[in-house]
């Protein structure tokens, strides 16, 4: 490339340091959009409504882009770095800029910043959020067209990237659960925007209350976390500081002026944890003093992660609180899109790789993480096989894809995750943007019985869902979901922890069924909904194809589906010799700590190894298996039996998959109706009996009962009461006499 | 000089000839000129004290009294004298529907 184009790229048009103060704008933006659509959008209009939500996305996608372009400047040769506040002074964070804006909130000597960082994983995160979100309320304009809570919409949807654009630039814990609640709360409100309709009402309860679960984990592994690095500070000696690159003054002066909680200063925590350090801490010492004392370092570390696991279960919908993800569909299909499939639902995917210096500490919390990853996915996926709606499918391919996000996360193949997390994003937000102009044509049929023949009508749906579908299977080689996914598999297969050896093939082997899964289900929404002819049951005779708001997104982002593949390529020079992908390049200075970490510690033996062509051909042919059965079931075996009774087997699959495993109604049996009749007992007994009996009425009954019988001594005789007042005083007249003269 | 104590049981014996004045008489107008018996019998013992001591705090005591002594005759007396107009009667006997 041309030395100067070169140098164009390395330096960002605003320099670091005069961008990083500015890094609250990127909230604020939408934050502001949200009150003005919120509080004014009734009188502002449709079209101002629309020109406010839009700008303030787009100019949210302008401000990260520089964000973006800053944590890349290498101006000159001279690589963005900072000092690392947790670190001596020669130890920089490379690639990186933060601003902290001070003290949020102080409690003794525990504090929280409200702090900013972008690195390069929040940078890309950022990308996708303001990009993809600009492209999906740009669609919305023209999907919500005949809703009259546009206004509503519009600032609930720019509430949810205001939310999420905190999760992910938080330089701390709290601030990110501050992101992860308000992205929830977005969620509830999107999820029942329709809330006249009372089963819609419903699904944004059940997502809030889910995830409230998860929420519940997160707080208390943070809670965890905190008395941690307590006792870590307590306990530790030079030599620990001295392996983590810091000292104990600096450590203790970036607690005292940045909080317990931040990342880097976990970061600096994990570093100086592993046996090798020779220091005076590491997994197996047990804390001394403080509520945790007598457990060991690595224990509760486990024990943190696990609780954070389920955190992330709810927000990312993996085993066992995916539930709430597949009746979200319930909201508006942009909704869908940005919200449960290309952001929010990413945010366990991200936490685990914010904090995957901690995660490499501990295998047991790792293969946990991967086995659920694994087994969330091959459920769902199977659970997509019978869905009739198209949403449904598209939901439970999604918690289908997280399910392999969280497989990648579990092994340590933290970059793939994030790849795939990327790729994802653009695929399954097309997929869903396609759906939803499907359903737009199509009079809202989202029953793909019901459909069919629709690549005629919908010319540039079809392409672009095509294209996706593509994408997402691997069926096509040379799509970004293939490469990503193949990454994390392949990275799952060569990747061990050590201990629990058999979690590799265990994962990879259900990485496969779950890919050729995924080929099947796709090629099945993709066939019976594009392919053949018009089912005689469509609700309309003819479908119309959706206006340029809609299929200009969907092309941006078919487009971003197919080139992002280029990242997963080995064109990048490994330090050590050999190649590496783009992506993995792109990331190591995020990554970097975690790799050390796991080196150190020894618990997961990380592979750095890229696929070879054999690989890739043979995770094709996976895929290819799954379409070419859906091609046969779909397009030869079903059409031609019309009439026909259909096979017995088949009719078993399909119930318990239409069914969705019971699983609803096992968590009913189990969890539901025993909280139910806990509620019901408690409001019969505590409420109805001890609160309102006993307590409110049994102190009306009491004064009335003794108000009725002193009433009896007034008697309105004034004397009398001269007289009781006389012998009163009289008497402690007596008795102050006596004590004179006592 | 007279003793202190001789006042102190002049005091005390009006004190208690009011007191009883006040519980025993019918007549809402003896009544109150037996809580007046009262009042004075505090107004010399207060006068009496402030004698020993040679200083003033008991005379400005005793004036207080006599305002309010006066304020509550006006007003008490406003009252006897509504209640004559309306029940005919000033015998504190009949006047009890205060009760329950």
């Amino acid at each position: 490339m041309d030395g100067s184009l070169v140098e164009f790229f390395r330096t960002a048009p605003i320099p670091p340091e005069v961008f990083s103060p500015s890094l609250g704008l990127i909230i604020l933006l939408p934050l502001l959009g949200a009150f003005v659509c919120g509080v004014f959008g009734k009188w502002l209009g449709r079209a101002n409504v629309h020109l406010v939500a839009c700008s303030a996305i787009a100019g949210a996608f302008v401000l990260s882009l520089l964000a973006f372009w800053a944590t890349s400047d290498a101006a000159g040769g001279r690589v963005v770095s900072m000092v690392n506040p947790f670190g001596l002074e020669r130890d920089t964070i490379r690639y990186a800029i933060a601003h902290d804006y001070g003290t949020w909130f102080a409690a003794g000597d525990f504090r929280v910043n409200f702090g900013l960082l972008v690195d390069h994983l929040s940078g890309i995160l950022l990308l996708i959020i303001t990009g993809v979100g600009f492209l999906i309320h740009l669609y919305s304009t023209s999907y919500m067209e005949h809703d009259d809570g546009y206004w509503r919409f519009f600032a609930y949807l720019n509430l949810f990237v205001a939310a999420m654009l905190t999760l992910v630039m938080a330089d701390n814990l709290v601030l990110l659960f501050v992101g992860w609640e308000g992205v929830g709360m977005a969620s509830y409100l999107l999820i029942g925007f329709w809330y006249t309709d009372s089963a819609k009402a419903w699904a944004g309860r059940k997502a809030f209350v889910t995830n409230r679960i998860g929420d519940f984990a997160f707080l208390i592994a943070t809670f965890l976390l905190i008395l941690t690095v307590g006792a870590f500070n307590r306990q530790a000696d030079a030599r620990d500081y001295n392996a983590a690159g810091s000292s104990r003054a600096r450590y203790e002066q970036g607690i005292s002026q940045r909080g317990p909680v931040t990342f880097k200063g976990l970061e600096k925590m994990a570093l100086a944890l592993p046996e090798g350090t020779g220091g005076a801490v590491s997994l197996a010492t047990p804390i001394e003093s403080g509520p945790l004392a007598g457990y060991t370092f690595g224990g509760v570390m486990t024990a943190a992660l696990l609780l954070f696991l389920l955190g992330a279960a709810g927000k990312s919908a993996q085993l066992p609180l995916y539930v709430w993800l597949p009746d979200a569909m319930a909201g508006p299909t942009p909704v869908s899109a940005l919200i449960h499939a290309a952001t929010m639902v990413t945010a366990g995917v991200y936490l685990f790789c914010r904090m995957s210096s901690l995660l490499v500490l501990s295998p047991t919390a790792m293969a946990t993480i991967a086995i659920v990853g694994a087994l969330t996915s091959l459920l769902a996926a199977l659970i997509a096989f019978a869905q009739d709606d198209i949403k449904k499918v598209l939901a439970y391919s999604t918690v289908s894809q997280l399910g392999i996000m969280f497989m990648g996360v579990g092994m340590g193949v933290f970059w793939a995750a994030a790849m795939h997390l990327m790729t994802h994003a653009f695929f399954k937000a097309c997929l869903f943007l396609g759906a939803g102009s499907v359903m737009h044509g199509n009079g809202d049929e989202t029953d793909i019985k019901k459909l069919g023949g629709l690549w005629k009508e919908m010319k540039w749906t079809h392409a672009t869902f095509l294209i996706s579908t593509l994408a997402i299977t691997g069926i096509f080689p040379f799509m970004s979901g293939f490469f990503s996914k193949d990454a994390i598999f392949h990275g799952v297969h060569h990747n061990h922890l050590h201990g629990l050896e058999w979690v590799s093939t265990f994962v990879y082997v259900m990485g496969l069924l779950i890919t050729a899964s995924t080929a099947f289900y796709m090629s099945r929404v993709y066939l019976l909904t594009f392919t053949g002819k018009r089912s005689k049951e469509a609700k309309l005779a003819h479908a119309h194809e959706s206006a340029w708001h809609m299929t200009l997104p969907l092309v941006i982002l078919a487009f971003l589906a197919f080139v992002t593949f280029v990242y997963a390529l080995p064109l990048m020079p490994r330090t050590g010799g050999g190649m590496q992908p783009v992506f993995e390049n792109f990331l190591s200075p995020v990554l970097r700590p975690a790799e050390a970490v796991a080196r150190a510690a020894e618990t997961v033996h990380l592979d750095t190894s890229t696929p070879a062509v054999g690989d890739y051909f043979f995770a094709w042919l996976v895929a290819l298996s799954g379409g070419a059965a859906a091609a046969f079931a779909y397009l030869k075996f079903f059409p031609s039996r019309v009439g026909q009774p259909v096979p017995a087997f088949a009719r078993a699959v399909r119930r318990t998959a239409v069914n969705k495993f019971y699983v609803d109604e096992l968590y009913e049996f189990i969890i539901i109706r025993p909280v139910k009749f806990t509620a019901f007992i408690l409001f019969r007994v505590v409420d109805a009996l001890v609160i309102d009996t006993v307590l409110v009425r049994g102190t009306a009954y009491v004064t009335e009962k003794v108000g009725l019988g002193l009433r009896r001594l007034q008697t309105g005789d004034a004397q009398a009461y001269a007289a009781i007042m006389a012998l009163a005083i009289l008497g402690g007249a007596v008795y102050a006499l006596l004590q004179v003269l006592s | 000089m007279v003793p202190i104590t001789y006042y102190l049981l002049l005091a005390a014996a009006l004190f208690c000839m009011g007191m009883f004045g006040v519980l025993v008489r019918t007549n809402a107008l003896v009544v109150f000129m037996c809580v007046e018996l009262m009042l004075n019998a505090v107004n010399l013992t207060f006068l009496a004290f402030a004698r020993m001591h040679g200083n003033s705090v008991g005379h400005v005591s005793a004036f207080f009294v006599i305002a309010v002594a006066a304020a509550e005759a006006a007003i008490g007396l406003a009252i006897v004298i509504a209640v004559f107009r309306s029940r005919g009667s000033v015998n504190v006997d009949d006047i009890r529907t205060m009760k329950h």
